[in-house]
Order: structure tokens, then sequence, then C-alpha cells
């Protein structure tokens, strides 16, 4: 007998196979949905040494001896929140740099109230950031803090250290929108043509939901229909429930982002691409990038859809530093600090670099790294393999 | 001829007497006033009635003055025979009065006719071949060409600034609608033609035997053809445009409804944000001073 070209009676029987355990996993769901879950996110410890307003410095406690000269700094952006880099034991940034002996502090933006509005990424960078970086300078007794920035916290890092390098050790900038003028990521594309002027008249601050929706809407396909058929899938998984429910409460916790920052952000980054220029202005003063002296680690991944790599790699080449290192990682905007597959080479990474620096030493990155990447050397570039 | 004059002259004297009449009527009428008035004032009548009697009075004696008046100049042969002219003049009269207003109501109905009309030329720009593709882009075309005016007619009187202002916001809401509408259709056209693709995916692989037996492989399949589409209409010119107009009218829309809550607001003696946005910038700037202050002492 001739075997069909289309195969009904096995696509039939798989679909009477996977009915039957679509019941079995709905019934285990129904267990597993209703017992007590585990979902708390930023369980680490910490304390809050330093407050101003809405914005809070965060100070997390050893959990072994501290290694390192210079405390690190992490400064998150103002869209969702700092949460994600401590979403649980195992999975996170926050614990693998205590692990290592970094002493770690982190700035949590808190949630912009309208009263914000006027807030500008001067009040941002040149007050809040720079007094904090003045009472972590002044506890510890030293000149220089390390300081590390992530997506729109890093190009605050960035703004921040080009005018205070005196005050900043090692930058390092993680998924940090630098040069905008690119068509990599669908946000270049549509940030050009917005009216944000206009946003921000009719709504003061910006929506986090407003934002949070436009980022679904980025990615319909992944982010609204194929993410949740993957809960359906696996909502039988008590631990998958788990972690699937805390990234949902980490991602739809979106405070709204003070007007005339995002105004100044829009305006002089995406649409007129002036900081890769060194032509942006902030609180009068020109942001330089050739004043960015320190050793600068830029990491980013090739699959972010949100900061592609083309906004990315051209600062490692346009600041005044001998020492600047890209690694570029394969994968997304967050998978840098959730995968399970990146926390073992992402947070060893940086940690090894600031060793290296905190010691004095200071290798080029070139040749060193045990992972893929792509090693830049004041404009040398290799592709360095495993 | 002879009987229409004479039919003129009856009618005239007819008139005459009959004005003469009721002059006589209300003048005596009217002298007789005062004794009544005398009589309740006698009495227990107050003072604030009394106020009352002499107003309705004096609006009498000034109604039947002008009523002597009036007939006085009736009295007068040439005023009667212009008066009883009316009788021939009126059907013209009138006849122009219907003209006029039929003229009105023509001319209006015509417009909308013509309005009509246009919503006719205004759909014809696009095909209708693909007609719920094209139907919220001409609806918003039409709205915008032939109705959205009427939300822009002057208002009048003292609260003709609230009566803009709401019109205003329902013409930014219609306008909302239309472009959402417009919007939620180029959204939905990604996944149209990915079920379209698939469809010829599936077809060739039948042809070449290479089906899967998993249907989540269809699944995984059109997950892949859909994020693709969309990521093709993202970058298109047509989404950044409904895209820039949806925004628009949105924001626009905010806008309107903003100035009507704070008309509300301030009735009820709220403050309004744009009350609390003064105020916020006003401590904003006194913060950003004092902390300068702070900074160099």
């Amino acid at each position: 007998m001739e075997k069909p070209r289309i195969p009904v009676d096995l696509i039939v029987a798989k679909l009477a196979e996977d009915a039957e355990k679509a019941r079995v996993r709905a019934q285990k769901a129904s267990d597993v949905l209703l017992q007590e879950l585990e979902t708390e996110i930023a369980p680490t410890p910490y304390e809050i040494l330093y407050e101003e307003d809405r914005v809070k410095l965060k100070h997390y406690r050893p959990i072994v001896p501290v290694q390192y000269k210079h405390p690190l700094l992490v400064v998150y952006a103002l869209i969702n929140r700092e949460t994600m880099l401590d979403l649980q034991p195992g999975r996170s940034v926050v614990q693998s740099f205590l692990q290592y002996g970094i002493d770690l502090y982190m700035i949590d933006w808190g949630y912009p109230s309208r009263k914000d509005r006027y807030l500008t990424i001067d009040d941002h960078v040149s007050g809040y950031m720079d007094n904090i970086v003045d009472f972590i300078r002044e506890r510890h007794r030293m000149p220089k803090i390390n300081l590390m920035g992530i997506c729109m916290g890093g190009t605050f890092s960035v703004i921040y250290s080009a005018l205070n390098p005196h005050k900043i050790n090692n930058l390092v900038t993680t998924v940090t929108p630098t040069n905008f003028d690119t068509d990599q990521g669908l946000l270049h594309i549509w940030m050009k043509t917005v009216d944000v002027d206009r946003m921000v008249e009719t709504f003061g601050n910006m929506p986090g939901d407003f934002l949070n929706f436009g980022f679904l809407m980025l990615n319909p396909a992944r982010l609204m229909i194929d993410k949740y058929v993957g809960f359906l899938e696996n909502m039988d998984n008590k631990s998958f429930v788990e972690n699937f429910i805390r990234m949902e409460k980490w991602i739809f916790d979106s405070p709204d982002v003070p007007g005339e920052t995002f105004r100044q952000f829009v305006k002089d980054g995406y649409q007129k691409n002036l900081l890769i220029q060194s032509k942006m202005r902030v609180g009068g003063r020109r942001v330089d990038l050739k004043k960015i002296t320190m050793p600068v680690l830029n990491i980013y991944g090739k699959y972010d859809h949100l900061v592609p790599p083309g906004a990315c790699e051209r600062l490692t080449g346009s600041v005044g530093s001998t020492d600047v290192e890209d690694v570029c990682l394969e994968t997304g905007h967050i998978g840098i600090y959730v995968s399970s597959k990146y926390q073992k080479e992402f947070v060893p990474k940086i940690v090894q670099w600031l060793k290296d620096r905190d010691e004095g030493r200071q290798i080029f990155a070139a040749g060193r790294s045990a992972s893929k990447k792509t090693a830049v050397k004041r404009g040398l570039k290799k592709t360095v393999s495993p | 001829m002879t009987d229409n004059r004479n039919a003129f002259a009856d009618s005239e004297n007819l008139l005459s007497a009959w004005i003469k009449t009721a002059s006589d009527f209300w003048g005596s009428m009217l002298q007789s006033w005062p004794q009544t008035e005398t009589d309740r004032a006698g009495s227990a009548a107050s003072e604030t009635d009394n106020k009352e009697k002499s107003r309705s009075r004096e609006s009498f004696e000034t109604v039947l003055k002008t009523w002597q008046t009036l007939s006085s100049v009736a009295g007068d042969t040439g005023a009667m025979e212009a008066v009883s002219n009316l009788g021939h003049v009126m059907p013209d009269v009138l006849l122009k009065m219907v003209r006029a207003t039929w003229q009105g109501v023509f001319n209006l109905q015509q417009q909308w006719i013509e309005k009509a009309g246009r919503i006719g030329q205004s759909t014809q720009a696009y095909s209708f071949e693909n007609l719920d593709e094209e139907v919220f882009r001409a609806w918003t075309d039409v709205y915008e060409k032939e109705f959205r005016q009427f939300f822009y007619t002057p208002q009048l009187g003292l609260t003709r600034t609230y009566q803009e202002k709401f019109n205003q916001a329902a013409d930014k809401f219609n306008r909302l609608q239309a472009v959402f509408g417009e919007f939620m259709t180029i959204f939905y056209m990604p996944i149209e033609k990915s079920f379209k693709v698939l469809q010829d995916k599936v077809a060739k692989m039948a042809e070449t035997g290479e089906l899967p037996e998993d249907y989540n492989a269809y699944y995984r399949l059109f997950i892949k053809i859909l994020e693709g589409r969309y990521m093709t209409l993202y970058k298109s010119p047509e989404y950044l445009s409904v895209m820039g107009k949806t925004l628009t009218a949105l924001e626009e829309f905010l806008m309107a409804r903003e100035t009507i809550t704070q008309d509300v607001l301030k009735g009820l003696a709220v403050p309004t944000q744009k009350d609390l946005d003064e105020l916020y910038r006003e401590i904003y700037i006194l913060k950003k001073k004092i902390r300068k202050i702070e900074k160099k002492q």
C-alpha cells in the first residue's frame, strides 16, 4: 500500500494523544495554580543607605568577604525596575556579584509621580546620581568608584562618566544605547517619527503601561501569543510557573518615566543622535565622550531587539579611553541578565575585567576571553572564538 | 371692478368703525382703573401690591396709548387704503416668504446631497476590491471631509466656550475611533496574510509529502511567519503613517477630554491638573535653587 502524502491518520492520532495529555496537564495545572507558589522577586537582602525624593540607594549585604578595592554602583534604566537583576536565587546577577566578593550598590529610581514630570536627564545624572556617587565615595573614603549602567541607565552612566571622569574608576555599560542612528531596531525607527512634545504635553510623565504596550507591540507574535501558549503548555510544571510569574511581575511593574527626561532622551537621542557625536548638552554642559578616559567594558546582545548591536557598538570607538572592550553575547535584551546560560558568562566576565583593573593591571581584551566575542581596542577589531 | 371698489369701501368703513369702537371701549376701561385701584388702596392692600398694580396699570396704559395712536392713524383715509391693499398684496408676501423658506430648505438639502455625492467621490479614491482594508481609511477620510466641520460651527451665548470644548472632544473621539479602526485593520493584516502563507506552505509540503505529523509544527511555522510579517509591516511607511495618526488622535482626544475635566473641576473648586502642574513646576524650581545653595555651602 502506497504511503499517503498527507499523514492524516498520524496527525489525528497525535491530536488524540495530545488531547489526553492536555486533560492531564489541565488537572495538574489546577493543582499547581491553587497551591502556594514562590514568586517573590528581589529576595536578596539589602539596606537603604541613602534616600533623596523617590530615589533610594540599595547596598547589598556581602555574603563573602569583599575582595575588591572599589565598590560597584549599578545604575538601572528608568523603564521597568532594577529587580530584574535579582529575579530569583540561581538567576540573580546581584547574588552572583556578591558571591564574587563585589561590594555592590544599586540605585532604585522608585516610582515617579506627576510632580516629577519636570525632572530632566541633568536632574538624574548631575543630581541624584552625582549625590549617590559622592555618598559612596565618602563612605569608602575613595576618590573613585566603579560604575555599571544598564540600558538607559547605561546611557546615564556614559553621560555621568563624561562629565565626572575624576570620580569613576571603571565603566561597564550593558545593552546601552549610545548611537541612536540605526535602523536595526524598530524602536529606533518608530521613535524618529513620534511627536514627543505632544506626547509629554498630553501625558505629563510617560505612563509605564503605555510604554510596556509599545514594547509588546514590537513583537506581538512572540510576546502576546507564543509566550502564553508556552505557559499553557507548561502550566503543570510548578517551577516553570513560578519563574513565569516572576518574569510577569517584573515586566509589568513599570514606573512612569518623568516627562522632561523622556522628551530629551527621545529628542537628543533617537531623533538627533547627539550623544555619540559628543554634541549632547546636559545641564548646560557638553557631553564630550573623549573625556571618558577610564577603562570601558561594553556588553550587548546580538539578538537584542530593543537596543540592537548597532546602537551599542560605536561607543568604544568614540570614547577617549585607551582601554576598551566590546563583548557581544548571542542573546537578547533581557537574556543577558536572566538566562541560565549567560548567568555563567556575564557576571564572571565583568568580575574578571574589574579584578584586572582593580589590581592596577590593564590587560587588553583581545584574545583573553573564553567566550565568543568581538574585542575592540582603539578601533582594532578582532573576533575571538572560545 | 366696480364691485371690487364697493367691497373695498365697505371693508374700509367696517375696519374704521371697529377701530373706533375698540378704542372707546379700552379708553373707558382705563378711566375706570384709578377708581378701582383707590378702592383697593383704601382697603387692606399692602404697599407691595399697590406697586404691582401700578406696574400693571402702566403697562396697560402703554398698550392702550399705542392702540390709540395706531387707531388715529388708521382713521386716516390713505392709511386705511394701504391697510386694505394688504388683502391684495398678502398672497404675494406670503408667496415670497414661502419661496424664501423653501429655497433655504432646498439649498440645505442640496448641500447634503452634494456631501453625500462627495462621500462617493471620497470612497472612489479607495478601491473597494479590498473592502475591509479600505473601508476604515475611507470612513476616516469621509468623516474628516464631510462631517467634522459640524463640530466646529460657531457656538453662541453664555455657554459657548463650554459647548465648543464639548464639541471638540466629541470630534476628537470620533476621529480616534475612525483612526483606531484603521490601525486595527492594518495591525490584523499580518495575521490574515500569515494564514494564507501557511496554507500555501502546507499545500507545498503536502505535494512533496513532507507534512509534519506533529500539529505543533504547524503552530511553530505559523508563529515564525507571523513574526516575519509583523517585522515587515512595522518597517513600512504605511504602518508608520497609521501609527503616527493613531497616536496623534489619541493624544488630541485626551487633551480635549482634559479641558472638559478642568472646567468641571473648576466648578467644583477642585484643583485641576494644570493647577497642580504649575505648582509642581514652582516646587521643582525652588528645590533646584535650594540644592544649588546647599552644594555651595
